[in-house]
């Protein structure tokens, strides 16, 4: 599997997502405290962060006796200059502003 | 999600095709530095780390902490090049730099102790280290300099 594919995969989940979301709020934090914010047994969430690190989004450093996992912003700017940069020309903002235009009047 | 309070420890982390020394070098030696860096002339020394704007102002003067070649450095961080975040106290940026298969290294930036320093790690996130961090990749994978200027 590519960094890519890796990537992808990671984000491909909606637990995943929440805890990327967790962290971008406030980084730095433990397994116990990210387990507190989720219906999820310990080992659920240690699974999921296993896949986060993996591909390279997290990174988990030690302090002290401590794990803190933290966001690693690299592999979503290279997805974002790759996948995203290149289809968000003004055609396509112009379609999205007819969207929320035609949305907003009907 | 603009409104958020930049984080008091940031880490960044990413592949780079390169042996550790190449990285080294590139990360310690002005010459290498000028053309990704900002344009900033970087000199990391086992005393100090110091940073150079084109015109020889001081961008940056502080003490190396740790000085592992090619492994690990760390350095006091002050950002000098901006008047309104010079007087903010000294925060630290620490680089590992980890062989892996295929003639790749992970490098590993953690820029902390910023949290009397919050105008710094606002500066320094975002696009801040990023744009560092793709020219030095860009530089050892391709020789090429991603930003235009190289002073």
């Amino acid at each position: 599997m590519t960094d890519d594919d890796q990537v992808f995969k990671a984000l491909a989940d909606p637990t995943r997502r929440h805890l990327l979301d967790r962290l971008f709020e406030r980084d730095g934090r433990t397994l116990t405290e990210l387990e507190s914010e989720l219906e999820m047994t310990r080992f659920g969430v240690m699974k999921h962060l296993r896949v986060l690190e993996q591909a390279h989004l997290v990174v988990a450093r030690r302090s002290g006796r401590e794990k803190l996992h933290f966001l690693n912003p690299v592999p979503i700017r290279s997805i974002h200059d790759r996948w995203i940069d290149k289809y968000t020309e003004h055609r396509v903002a112009a379609l999205a502003d007819l969207k929320t235009e035609l949305e907003e009047t009907a | 999600m603009t409104t958020m309070t930049a984080q008091a420890t940031q880490v960044y982390q990413l592949f780079i095709k390169a042996t550790p020394e190449a990285i080294w070098e590139a990360i310690t030696k002005p010459e290498f530095t000028i053309r990704y860096y900002h344009g900033a002339r970087i000199e990391n020394t086992p005393e100090h780390h110091r940073g150079f704007g084109p015109n020889g102002e001081v961008w940056g003067d502080s003490p190396t902490l740790e000085y592992d070649p090619p492994r690990r450095l760390v350095h006091g961080w002050q950002s000098l090049y901006n008047p309104e975040v010079a007087e903010e106290p000294e925060s630290r940026v620490t680089w590992e730099i980890e062989p892996q298969e295929g003639g790749y290294c992970l490098l590993t930036v953690t820029h902390d102790q910023l949290e009397g320093s919050p105008k710094t790690a606002e500066s320094v996130s975002g696009t801040g280290w990023m744009m560092v961090l793709s020219g030095l990749k860009t530089l050892l994978e391709t020789g090429d300099v991603l930003d235009a200027d190289r002073g």
